[in-house]
């Protein structure tokens, strides 16, 4: 999918003539994919919009306007993306917390959660600011330590930080090649997989640009990526979105799912409550602060 | 092996990057040469190494701390103390090298009658040294702010201190003096195996002092175990 087909094309961008309209037609296409909607849903939507421009013979942006915002209505109009597929099987258990609780001097930041997550699954954990979201994800990726409380995990351990975790002074492909031979990756392999990675959240890593020179959400992709890297059971985002926008954010929440698909136990801290009809599990930290 | 060579690759390139910083590391020992070429020259020959030791120790410490926000992720990754600690210094080790080498050529071409094999002992010593005391302020201090100003009253201190003080002794650098007293004022053996035997020291000492403090700093994780869950 490419950000520049689906993005708002100029006053002439999408002119009548076969060619233009296929331009369009792919757009809209690539849009409704990344709003979730489902391949059969999305060629009705586009064989309709095609069938009508044959019909009328008018240029597609007079008819529908912009592929991205036409999508967008027409994903609004049919309620959101697509349901998680029937039946999916979900694999043994991957990660599971016990009884965590945390203290920061007299304040109880965690008290006695308990998380469970199976491999094809996705778990969001939720809450207000301060409710111990980022310290639980830490926690469950051994980068800081209950009070009380245990943590097993069943496979390899990815973790994405919500900022930090890259090096300024590294490009995207000494990252992966970095972080690849942590996880026994050779270069190739790990560049190839680290840029397959970027391709799937639309970002495509020019050579010798270091993580310094990229913006907040393109550093954010380059975490997203880097915490893939080895293709871990056990996936820990947290809040990894920071800085994307609307199109990357749907884009990361593709590859959620696909990760998910692909039997990846996941584990997402979000506050952002508009996918949580499609996660598995949702431990809202909000609760479990104010019964403590 | 794979994994200490990677670091150290990645360590020298983010070093490497760092130009205007290379720069002024570079130029650092010859003002301290310059400072005092003119009058004495055996004092020249201490305050480049000096200055060599001071700017490879700041070099070290900035390395050690821009590494601190990527370290979790690298220890997810399968990297261990071991593999960092070793893959850095081995990095430091190679830019000291090539720091120290126009310092070294320079003595030989402008100063005499010295023993040149026991300058070059000093600049090896100094290289591993620094890379260790750099890293170890790293370690333990938090901030590069703190971790400078440590360094930069370690170092003053070694200049002022007269050399059989005894508290000049524990500091790191103290190696230097015995060895040049050696080299510039062709004293017998004794500066030689004091000088030789404070630097491996120093640096034994330091390293482990990396080590250990790495570990602590990281910490133990008792509540979190990987093991097959049913």
């Amino acid at each position: 999918m490419s950000r520049d087909a689906g993005g708002a094309p100029g006053a002439h961008g999408y002119r009548r003539g076969p060619m233009r309209t296929d331009g369009w037609l792919a757009a809209l296409a690539a849009e409704l994919h990344r709003h979730g909607l489902g391949s059969d849903l999305t060629g009705h939507v586009v064989a309709e919009a095609a069938a009508h421009l044959r019909d009328s013979g008018e240029s597609p942006l007079a008819a529908f306007g912009p592929p991205d915002t036409y999508a967008a209505a027409v994903a609004a109009s049919v309620g959101g993306p697509a349901p998680a597929p029937r039946g999916r099987v979900v694999g043994p258990v991957r990660l599971a917390a016990r009884g965590i609780t945390k203290r920061y001097r007299r304040r109880t930041v965690l008290a006695d959660v308990d998380l469970t997550v199976r491999a094809g699954e996705v778990a969001a954990i939720i809450g207000a600011n301060g409710s111990g979201k980022s310290t639980l994800l830490r926690i469950c990726a051994g980068l800081a330590r209950p009070d009380r409380g245990t943590v097993r995990i069943d496979g390899r351990l990815g973790y994405c930080p919500q900022d930090g975790g890259v090096s300024d002074f590294l490009t995207a492909d000494e990252h992966f090649v970095l972080i690849g031979a942590g996880r026994g990756l050779d270069r190739s392999a790990a560049r190839r997989a680290g840029l397959g990675d970027a391709a799937a959240l639309d970002w495509a890593p020019k050579p010798g640009v270091q993580a310094r020179h990229l913006s907040g959400g393109t550093r954010q992709k380059l975490n997203l990526a880097l915490a893939r890297l080895g293709t871990p059971d056990v996936l820990l985002l947290d809040e990894p979105y920071q800085g994307f926008d609307r199109g990357s954010y749907l884009d990361f929440w593709h590859q959620v799912w696909r990760w998910r698909d692909g039997g990846t136990a996941i584990v997402v801290v979000t506050h952002l409550l508009n996918q949580l009809d499609r996660v598995d599990t949702v431990l809202d930290l909000t609760r479990a602060e104010a019964a403590a | 092996m794979t994994k200490t060579l990677v670091v150290a690759e990645m360590a020298v390139r983010e070093m490497a990057r760092r130009r205007v910083v290379l720069i002024i590391l570079l130029l650092l020992p010859l003002a301290f040469y310059l400072s005092r070429r003119g009058d004495q020259l055996g004092q020249s020959i201490r305050f480049v190494c000096l200055g060599l030791g001071w700017a490879l120790s700041t070099a070290a410490l900035f390395a050690g701390s821009a590494a601190r926000t990527i370290e979790p992720r690298l220890r997810l990754s399968g990297y261990s103390a071991r593999h960092l600690i070793a893959g850095r210094l081995a990095a430091l080790w190679a830019v000291g090298v090539l720091l120290s080498a126009p310092y070294f050529l320079l003595v030989r071409l402008d100063q005499h009658d010295v023993r040149y094999g026991a300058i070059a002992a000093i600049m090896a010593l100094t290289v591993l040294v620094s890379a260790s005391f750099g890293l170890a302020l790293s370690v333990v201090l938090p901030r590069e702010l703190e971790g400078t100003l440590v360094l930069l009253a370690v170092v003053g201190l070694q200049m002022m201190l007269d050399p059989d003080d005894t508290s000049a002794r524990v500091l790191p650098f103290w190696f230097s003096r015995e060895l040049a007293t050696y080299a510039v004022d062709h004293t017998g053996g004794g500066y030689l195996d004091r000088g030789l035997l404070h630097g491996v020291l120093a640096v034994a000492v330091l390293t482990a002092l990396v080590a250990v403090a790495f570990r602590v700093r990281q910490g133990r994780r008792p509540h979190l175990r990987f093991e097959p869950l049913r």
